[in-house]
């Protein structure tokens, strides 16, 4: 990346900053003189304002800023709500790049000219993400395979956004008396942006899952011909089959959109709670089904390894949920790595009341929907927690985005019925 | 209160008052000590006269309750004195691991107030006031749900079981691959379809899953003595009697479970079911060919395939004993000695003639 686009980087990220940093200190600081506190719901209006900016900044120099906007989404324990609404809607969906620059960088990884490797390579890509795009080919073979392509400056964008971002942070939390924890955010960031750029550690995961799920006819994880890829292209093989929300096209396929729902949550269940290690990102376009009812998933960059014990201390906490035994999920809780600022651990109890509140019922019965995890995490903004532990809230995330693929397929994903190989009704 | 049949949600859902509250494990229990030290489980004040009444009604109608006979019931495995073995020669974490398994398949007995009821008015051709049928959805599967998993501040016995296992192995560290473990592996297993689609779907999954939770309820009890042999031996217990004792007590809280279902279950049996295209059928055909088709999964195919499991798991945790290959021939010589019957009891007639 060249010093003078470096800089343009550098500028726009700042004047941003500096515009979302004035847009609630001049107010804050005109009204102290004034001697009138700002109750937190007048700054509803700010929060839109600043998430709009931040979103525009975003758009405009793609890449880690679009990343860092999907984590901020993630994170309604940090950020106000307005700030995870207007931030959802920054997809990954970004123009492709031209041809001759796929082919440079495929070239160049693999040490051979292209047509030494594929016999066909689309020019259109099938998907293109901030950081690679997806090519559909035919080795000489014939084998017919998707290849993923990394965007060649896409690293050096990177070491520069999020150096600046670093900055900014650093400014803020000088200027700030209470600032939110942006810089561990930051890392959190950088560790996963690191996980995505190296694709010989996502044909890992994806060997791991598949190796998990080795001896189950209903799962599909795509072969990785690792011959032809290295840390910049990943070669795999091509699998086709319905988007797992499309529950009509699931239905003509002759297929039960309930049966689906429950194969993929044992998928999860299994990954999560008992294996320790999943793929993180269960969105729609990760997720098919086949006309025999195998549920492919695909993108492994987004896999995280648990710590030991993760699994059970969550199963512990959900069934203390469902029981509503406040002792046991104390005990869940703070095994878990939740940690109070009084060391009130009525806190807990009273974030758990407002989650289970928000469920259809008002009772807890397996599922983490996406209004109770909205309330989970809105209530440990506004109380004094001290520590989320980051797994959880990622793994939170992943399964309030399952709850969403189960309403649209007209079912619910309940993670204690997937652990127990069904329940009375399934 | 002999001749009373039908009674309130409340009242099959009430507790005797205990002179003394069953603590285990610092964690609060369900159920309690009367004056005289006795055990008494919980929400049994009314439950237990109420299903005695319901079993006196259908043999005063001529119905037999029930039965499952209990040569049909596999051994528990490893058996007792195969993890006495084990304890002894200092494996632990495979009792560590089928304890807290013990535990959490009981915890996930709650599912059973998950169970929709169809309307059993709509179902049943003869009237069913008074019955243990029409007090399932009133009192029943709650209470069974609330003795399995524990309600509010009161464990049940997930947390029982788990209170022996650190009574008895002074708070053991859990395995990581227990909940592997527990999920096992679904491999290509297809669920089977209806057995008797013409009573509609709702009806044969609540019958369906009834059967299924009572005969894991009657295999239970092999678990249940197995668990106090293993948990009250002092040589390798290090509280035998507290230990022991829970067990002793959760065994005691199943027996509702088991005399209710086989109760209900046994009241359809006696009756007659209409079927979704206008016709009936006897409910007898019914429950058989449900219990039928458990059985014979059940006792005939899985403990095979979990023994296979469990085995290959044992043979990895001898690998720490100071001499591996005695250990195992140790352990080979104990290995329990059964051979599945050929019939389960329930064979529909032209089976079973």
């Amino acid at each position: 990346m060249k010093l003078g686009a470096r800089i343009l980087r550098s500028v726009k990220v700042g004047w941003t900053a500096s515009l979302v940093f004035g847009m609630y200190k001049i107010p804050s600081w005109g009204r102290r003189l004034r001697g009138i506190e700002i109750e937190p719901e007048e700054l509803s209006p700010t929060h839109l304002r600043a998430a709009a900016r931040i979103l525009a900044l975003a758009l405009d120099l793609r890449g880690v800023m679009i990343k860092m906007c999907q984590a901020i989404a993630t994170r309604a324990d940090i950020f106000p709500k307005e700030f995870i609404e207007e931030l959802k809607q920054c997809h990954d969906a970004v123009p492709p790049k031209d041809f001759e620059t796929v082919r440079r960088v495929v070239e160049s990884e693999l040490g051979k000219p292209l047509d030494a490797v594929f016999s066909d390579f689309g020019e259109t890509p099938i998907a293109s993400a901030s950081l690679a795009q997806v090519h559909r080919a035919r080795l000489l073979d014939g084998r017919e395979v998707a290849v993923k392509v990394q965007y060649p400056d896409i690293e050096s964008i990177i070491r520069t956004d999020l150096a600046n971002m670093r900055r900014v942070c650093r400014i803020y939390e000088f200027f700030d008396p209470q600032p939110l924890p942006l810089l561990p955010l930051l890392e959190e960031l950088t560790r996963h942006l690191g996980m995505e750029l190296d694709f010989v550690r996502e044909a890992d995961c994806a060997d791991r899952v598949r190796e998990l799920f080795a001896d189950d006819p209903q799962v599909k994880i795509p072969e990785i011909y690792r011959d032809w890829s290295t840390t910049r292209v990943l070669t795999m093989e091509l699998v086709g089959g319905i988007k797992i929300t499309e529950k009509q096209e699931i239905e003509d396929a002759g297929l039960e959109p309930a049966a689906v729902l429950q194969n993929l949550m044992y998928i999860y269940v299994r990954m999560i709670l008992a294996a320790g290690f999943f793929q993180a990102d269960p969105h729609p376009g990760n997720l098919f089904v086949t006309s025999t009812g195998e549920v492919i998933v695909l993108d492994f960059g987004l896999s995280k390894e648990l710590p030991e014990g993760f699994g059970l201390g969550l199963f512990e906490l959900m069934f203390s949920l469902m029981t509503f035994n406040e002792s046991a999920m104390v005990r869940a809780f703070t095994e878990l790595g939740f940690r109070s600022k009084t060391g009130d651990t009525g806190t807990f109890v009273a974030i758990a009341r407002r989650m289970v509140s928000r469920s259809d019922t008002g009772a807890f019965e397996g599922e983490f929907t996406e209004d109770m995890t909205d309330e989970l995490f809105e209530a440990i903004r506004q109380d004094p927690v001290a520590e989320v532990p980051s797994d959880f809230v990622l793994v939170a995330r992943v399964f309030s985005l399952l709850s969403g693929i189960a309403h649209s397929l007209g079912s619910r994903a309940n993670v204690l019925q997937a652990m127990s190989g069904g329940g009375p009704n399934g | 209160m002999e001749n009373k049949r039908t009674y309130t949600t409340e009242e099959i859902l009430s507790s005797q008052v205990y002179d003394e509250p069953l603590i285990a494990n610092d964690v609060r229990c369900h159920g309690g000590f009367d004056s005289e030290g006795i055990y008494q489980s919980p929400r049994t004040l009314f439950r237990t006269p109420a299903i005695q009444a319901w079993q006196n009604q259908l043999a005063e109608e001529g119905a037999a309750l029930i039965e499952i006979a209990p040569n049909l019931m596999p051994p528990q495995y490893p058996s007792a004195e195969q993890a006495k073995l084990l304890l002894r020669n200092g494996i632990r974490e495979p009792l560590v691991r089928t304890l807290t398994i013990i535990s959490i398949v009981e915890g996930f007995g709650a599912m059973i107030r998950d169970v929709k009821i169809p309307d059993l008015d709509e179902l049943i051709v003869e009237p069913i006031e008074g019955t243990a049928l029409h007090h399932l959805g009133q009192g029943l599967f709650e209470a069974h749900a609330r003795d399995e998993s524990g309600y509010r501040d009161e464990g049940g016995h997930k947390q029982m079981w788990e209170a022996a296992r650190d009574a008895a192995l002074e708070n053991p560290n859990i395995p990581g691959d227990v909940l592997m473990r527990l999920m096992g592996r679904r491999g290509s297993a297809q669920r089977p379809g209806p057995a008797f689609p013409e009573i509609g779907e709702a009806a044969e999954r609540m019958l369906g899953f009834m059967s299924n939770v009572l005969v894991v309820e009657v295999i239970a009890e092999r678990t249940f003595r197995w668990g106090i042999d293993v948990l009250s031996d002092p040589e390798i217990s290090a509280a035998p009697e507290v230990a022991g004792n829970m067990v002793r007590n959760i065994q005691a809280d199943e027996k509702p479970h088991v005399e209710y279902l086989r109760t209900a279950l046994s009241e359809v049996a006696a009756r007659t079911l209409n079927t979704v295209d206008g016709k009936t059928i006897p409910g007898k055909t019914v429950i058989d060919g449900l219990l039928h088709r458990t059985l014979s999964q059940m006792i005939r195919n899985r403990p095979g395939d979990q023994r296979d499991d469990i085995r290959e798991g044992l043979k990895q945790a001898m690998q720490a004993a100071q001499n591996p290959a005695a250990l195992q021939d140790d352990f080979d010589a104990l290995e329990p000695v059964w051979t599945a019957p050929a019939k389960t009891g329930f064979e529909p007639a032209a089976l079973g003639a």
